[in-house]
């Protein structure tokens, strides 16, 4: 429960934003959303991963523009251009990627682009006590003097929280503020949010830690699928109640699920760990199977992925396929091995869009379709004709840039990459995110013909009904660490239970 | 912000795309021929056989470095600018070992002795990831002092004339044998960007190197090949070089970094990596080397052609950023 | 790599490399007093300063640049044009006048600089490539490629004479420099702001630094610097020449980076700087005391800043790093393209 006895209705709204829609190509990322903000209140904005929580930040900090709806800050109608713009209308944006300089001390980076200064030289006594008087206010525990690049990153979010608040905002949106502290930490965070709040700011929190939230926050906004389905006071709602509203909906996709027969445990992963990042984690996948990876952003299934792929180190932990004990260091020796990962960020990490569809399908198997280095063209061209129709690529012209083709028909690119190094294991990190219905469908159809061929298959997807739909079992991944492993059958309710930490070991 | 379908802004983007790519195919062959009406008319001179030979001998010694430069920037090494070192150990090496080797004997240790500079970059660059151009600065700075110190700071005479004959004399009457050289080169480095698994993956490394890593590419070794191969190839013009005038200093290979550089981007091929190929860098090379003809013609004295090169290099650039900025490509 | 990762993450290597100028330094002294007679004689370390005070001119102004994280590959021809304009126009303006004039050769090349990589977005490897090639190519014209006389030898001697102690002209100018440069740097409001801009140039701007305008006055400083540089010198030698400079922005560099400026921007010191100088100041005096030939002194310089870097790579975790490809792709993507299927 809220540590104040009233939620703080009473206050004077100072934003309102009406009716605010935002569309992308092939997404519609806002539904006519409408929030209030109060003076003097902790405000939280909570969702599943594309409820379109940033989306909305992102309007008020005058990134975006709403195609509809609009603004209005204390009853009059604002146009938000520009992040400048934002900024000068009060509205304070802490990101989870820090803005600091590592070289200047605390007082400098408080007081940047408007340092006390008499002719040109910095003022540094009252840089300092500028700086102390923030810190003071915001009762922080950090020492102004100290250089930026020394500090933990719970005292660097402070210093930054520290620096939004130096221009007296009326509005601070903290997004994400607790993901990198330790339990400890946190409590000063709290400290310092209720301090922002007690000096009458608008507090913004965007957090998927709903215990946090309900300790935290004065009210709540629940975002789903672009829409705002409830706000209300924080008093007498649970984590249940949240939950139930993040994730309740109507079933519109459909996702074909094969019957197979599943065989015997073809990878096993035990005792992997990296520090900071996720550890013990253990599991095994079998022939034929889907394996559902669940949990928020940031609970470490991309994580654990890339390093049993060989991306990313581990430090310490195993992996067998086959019954046999592999060491991955390199995606060549992962490949070697019969792992395929199909990667989260298509543009980054998937796709080279200036070559060709041919050469992308082909990129991970090159050696094998060459004599000495020396490609055997044609060889090289039927492969990739054959890849991209199975995998119903439209239009299947190899040729082509790979830039040409929409996101779904890259993302079948990217399938038909891996499907050629005939993988034993093939991860999947959001295979279709940003993906049309149409395209979702023939991608689940191929996973399908994978699984039926006596691969194993590990999803990760942040899209519930996909993974409930798709997966035999369901790995539950919170905070670095399994925190479920759910049966098929299981419930939305219960996939969203384990991710946010509610169920007990 | 306006809204427009999906359909209509890849429509948009690809119309973009085309004209840009057109563009920058026809601009260099183009202006090539601009240039050589040009010099035609300027100069009764221009169109001659020996004129033309003349221009081409030029190329040759650049040349065998351009392609080594084309690698550089495809595979995002930036540049290279030990070449001037590199073919420089090349040359002395070839003309120093000479009398105790052989002709043939030495000219393949200044090779190695630079693939080995070269070799070294690569592992700076590609597997300590350490700044390109510090790196082939420094290096270049260690092996021209080592060149100058194994010559003790003199000029090398070479002692074998008749390979001076062969290498200037022409076959079949018409192309000389260095030029041959040159071609054979430019034709494999071609084959090897175009048609190798190395050349595929120098591509990926160059545009999305990300991506090129999460599809087993390997990447370090990948870029470290690039400057393995320039550092060898700057050995052979120098070695060439050397043959071909019977005399080597240390400040043989001066400039031509900055003619390879100055070729590959006139050519079109970018700095940011991913594009471009080895007959585009021959073509920006071609250009420049009859822009040079044409002034040397004109009696320009031979410095302010390098203002002319300056602003040829700046203007390829920016063109080149201004025609991705428009053609919508990242 | 990674063993080598390993001892770079342990922390006394961390503090080694952080006082590295200073134990270099020192190391370079004592190994210089020790091994050349007469090395501590006031005579020769003032002759030792004044013939690193033309790099150091130089280097001053490369340090402001290199701590935006830019690169200037131009000022050694910069160096050349000031001093052939210096000695060419003594003539008819007087020498007073032409040093003068020599001086905005500077402010012109550096705008040139500017314009190339801040408004037309060239990365600055490649745009102070180009105009190094057209200044050194001016140079070249102007002369007919041959070394020219100024009109007045004796007006140019007050450089290189004592003037404080051992101290010249000279390096008391560079003196003065690097003072003003320390002051700079660490006491006001724009050169605290430039390491923001160095650091990260997009969020400096966010937080209301105009980093454009950094980024274009520090090309200009730099050039300035340079043509400084190269108006003393000339003064002093009398002689304006198309080749002088060839090799003096590697040296430069050297001295920077072993200075503990680093490549990538957000950091450096005038200090550091001092420091890295006055290594290389001691060390080339040493070599040619020991007789050394130049081309090993180039070796031993090239060895020296490229373990450094090597040294710097392994100990610094992050790498934004400006001088890079991706830095630069980061600066021409203007566009808000929304993140593909947007996360939350």
């Amino acid at each position: 429960m809220s540590d104040t006895e009233s939620s703080r209705v009473g206050n004077p709204v100072v934003l309102r934003m009406d009716g605010i829609s935002k569309s992308f190509p092939g997404i519609r990322a806002l539904i006519t959303v409408d929030l209030e903000v109060r003076a003097g209140q902790v405000h939280a904005i909570v969702g599943e991963n594309g409820a379109g929580k940033s989306t909305l930040m992102r309007i008020l900090n005058g990134v975006y523009q709403p195609d509809e709806g609009k603004i209005e800050l204390d009853g009059v109608v604002v146009r938000l251009t520009s992040p400048i713009e934002a900024k000068k209308h009060g509205i304070a944006m802490v990101y989870q990627e820090l803005n600091l300089v590592p070289d200047l001390t605390v007082a400098e980076n408080i007081c940047l682009g408007a340092t006390p200064a008499i002719g040109g030289f910095v003022r540094r006594g009252e840089q300092r006590a500028e700086a102390e008087r923030v810190l003071s206010q915001l009762d922080a525990g950090v020492n102004p003097d100290d250089v930026v690049g020394t500090l933990s990153v719970s005292q660097q979010q402070i210093v930054e929280i520290a620096k939004a608040y130096r221009s007296q905002p009326r509005i601070v949106v903290l997004d994400e503020p607790t993901s990198s502290l330790s339990e400890h930490e946190v409590q000063a965070m709290f400290r310092l949010v209720r301090r922002l709040r007690d000096k009458g700011a608008a507090v913004i929190y965007i957090s998927h830690r709903l215990r946090e939230v309900l300790k935290i926050a004065d009210q709540v906004t629940v975002l789903r699928d672009g829409r705002m389905i409830e706000s209300r006071p924080i008093a007498g709602i649970t984590t249940a109640d949240m939950i139930r509203l993040m994730v309740g909906r109507e079933l519109t996709d459909i996702f074909p699920k094969r019957e197979v027969e599943i065989g015997d445990p073809v990878l096993k992963v035990s005792g992997l760990s990296r520090a900071g990042a996720f550890h013990d984690v253990e599991f095994e996948v079998r022939s034929g199977e889907i394996l559902g990876m669940a949990g928020l952003v940031g609970a470490g299934r991309t994580e654990v992925a890339r390093a049993i792929f060989g991306l990313d180190r581990s430090d310490s932990g195993t992996v067998t396929l086959d019954g046999q004990e592999r060491t991955i260091q390199s995606p060549a020796e992962a490949v070697r091995t019969g792992i395929a990962y199909v990667p989260e960020d298509r543009k980054r990490d998937g796709l080279v869009q200036q070559m060709s569809i041919r050469d992308n399908i082909t990129l991970a198997i090159l050696p094998s379709l060459a004599s000495a280095g020396w490609i055997r063209a044609g060889e090289q061209q039927r492969l990739a004709v054959e890849k991209a129709t199975a995998m119903t690529v439209n239009p299947p012209v190899v040729d082509r840039n790979v830039d040409t083709l929409s996101g779904g028909n890259q993302q079948k690119v990217v399938l038909a990459k891996w499907l050629a190094t005939k993988p034993r294991v093939l991860i999947l990190d959001e295979p279709t995110r940003g993906v049309d219905v149409g395209a979702k469908s023939d991608i689940h159809h191929i996973i399908g013909d994978f699984v039926a061929q006596g691969t194993a298959v590990i999803l990760i997807s942040s899209e519930l009904p996909e993974v409930i739909a798709v997966s035999d079992r369901i790995l539950v991944l919170h905070e670095g660490a399994i925190s479920a492993v759910l049966p098929r059958g299981s419930s939305e309710q219960d996939v969203m239970r384990a991710a946010t930490g509610e169920v007990e070991q | 912000m306006t809204q427009t379908t999906s359909s209509q802004a890849e429509s948009r983007v690809m119309v973009q795309n085309r004209f840009s790519n057109v563009l920058q195919w026809i601009a260099v062959p183009a202006g090539t021929v601009v240039l050589i009406v040009a010099g035609s008319l300027l100069s009764p001179k221009f169109l001659t056989m020996s004129n033309a030979t003349n221009v081409l001998i030029n190329m040759s010694i650049s040349g065998i470095i351009v392609v080594g430069m084309t690698f550089v920037f495809i595979t995002r090494g930036m540049a290279d600018l030990s070449v001037p070192a590199t073919a420089a150990i090349g040359g002395i090496l070839a003309l120093g070992l000479g009398p105790a080797l052989g002709t043939l004997p030495a000219a393949l240790v200044g090779i190695l002795a630079a693939t080995a500079a070269g070799c070294v970059n690569g592992l700076l660059i590609g597997y300590a990831r350490v700044n390109p151009v510090i790196t082939t600065l420094a290096v270049g700075t260690i092996v021209l002092g080592t060149a100058q110190a194994f010559v003790g700071g003199v000029i090398v005479y070479g002692q074998d004339p008749q390979i001076k004959e062969f290498l200037t004399s022409r076959l079949f009457g018409v192309v000389p044998v260095i030029v041959l050289v040159f071609a054979a080169f430019a034709v494999a480095g071609h084959l090897l960007l175009s048609r190798t698994v190395l050349g595929r993956w120098s591509y990926a490394v160059g545009s999305n190197p990300d991506a090129a890593q999460a599809s087993a590419v390997p990447v370090r070794r990948t870029k470290a090949a690039a400057f393995a191969l320039t550092g060898g190839l700057a050995g052979l013009s120098g070695v060439l070089l050397g043959l071909t005038l019977q005399t080597a200093r240390p400040a043989i290979g001066t400039g031509y970094e900055f003619n390879a550089i100055t070729a590959v981007v006139v050519g079109g091929v970018s700095l940011l990596g991913g594009s471009g190929s080895v007959p585009r860098a021959m073509a920006g090379l071609l250009f420049v080397q009859v822009l040079t003809n044409i002034m040397v013609l004109q009696g320009v004295p031979t410095e302010p052609q390098g203002l002319a090169k300056g602003l040829l290099i700046a203007g390829a650039v920016a063109l080149d950023v201004w025609l991705r900025n428009r053609g919508g490509a990242k | 790599m990674n063993a080598l990762r390993k001892i770079g993450d342990s922390s006394w290597f961390v503090e080694l490399v952080r006082v590295r100028v200073l134990v270099i330094l020192l190391a370079t002294v004592v190994v210089a007093s020790v091994t050349v007679q007469g090395f501590m004689d006031p005579g020769t370390i003032g002759l030792s300063l004044d013939r690193m005070s033309t790099i150091g001119l130089i280097a001053v102004g490369l340090t402001v640049l290199l701590i935006a994280g830019q690169l200037d590959l131009s000022g050694g021809a910069v160096l050349a044009l000031a001093g052939i304009v210096t000695i060419s126009l003594q003539a008819s303006l007087g020498p007073g006048v032409a040093a003068a004039v020599g001086v905005l050769v500077g402010v012109v090349t550096g705008s040139l600089n500017g314009l190339l990589v801040v408004v037309l977005k060239i990365n600055s490897l490649v745009a102070t490539l180009a105009s190094m090639l057209m200044v050194r190519a001016i140079c070249h014209w102007a002369t007919d490629s041959h070394p020219i006389s100024g009109k007045d030898p004796f007006f140019g001697l007050f450089v290189s004479t004592a003037l404080i102690g051992p101290l010249t002209f000279r390096t008391v100018l560079f003196g003065i420099a690097i003072l003003l440069l320390w002051v700079w740097l660490s006491r006001t409001v724009s050169g605290r702001n430039l390491y923001a801009v160095g650091s990260n140039a997009v969020s400096a701007t966010a937080s209301g630094v105009r980093s454009n305008l950094y980024l274009f006055g520090g090309f200009v400083f730099a050039s300035v610097m340079a043509a400084v540089a190269g108006t003393v010198q000339s003064l002093a030698v009398n002689t304006g020449s198309p080749a002088f400079g060839q090799t003096i922005v590697m040296t430069t560099i050297a001295a920077v980076v072993i200075g503990g400026t680093r490549l990538e921007g957000g950091r450096g010191s005038a200090l550091g700087t001092l420091g890295g100088l006055l290594t290389i100041a001691f060390l080339v005096t040493a070599m040619e005391y020991q007789n050394v030939p130049a081309y090993v002194q180039d070796i031993v310089t090239g060895a020296i800043l490229l373990l450094l870097i090597i040294l710097d790579s392994a100990v610094s975790g992050k790498n934004h790093n400006l001088l890079t490809i991706a830095a630069l792709k980061r600066r021409l993507g203007r566009n808000q393209t929304p993140p593909e299927g947007i996360t939350q």
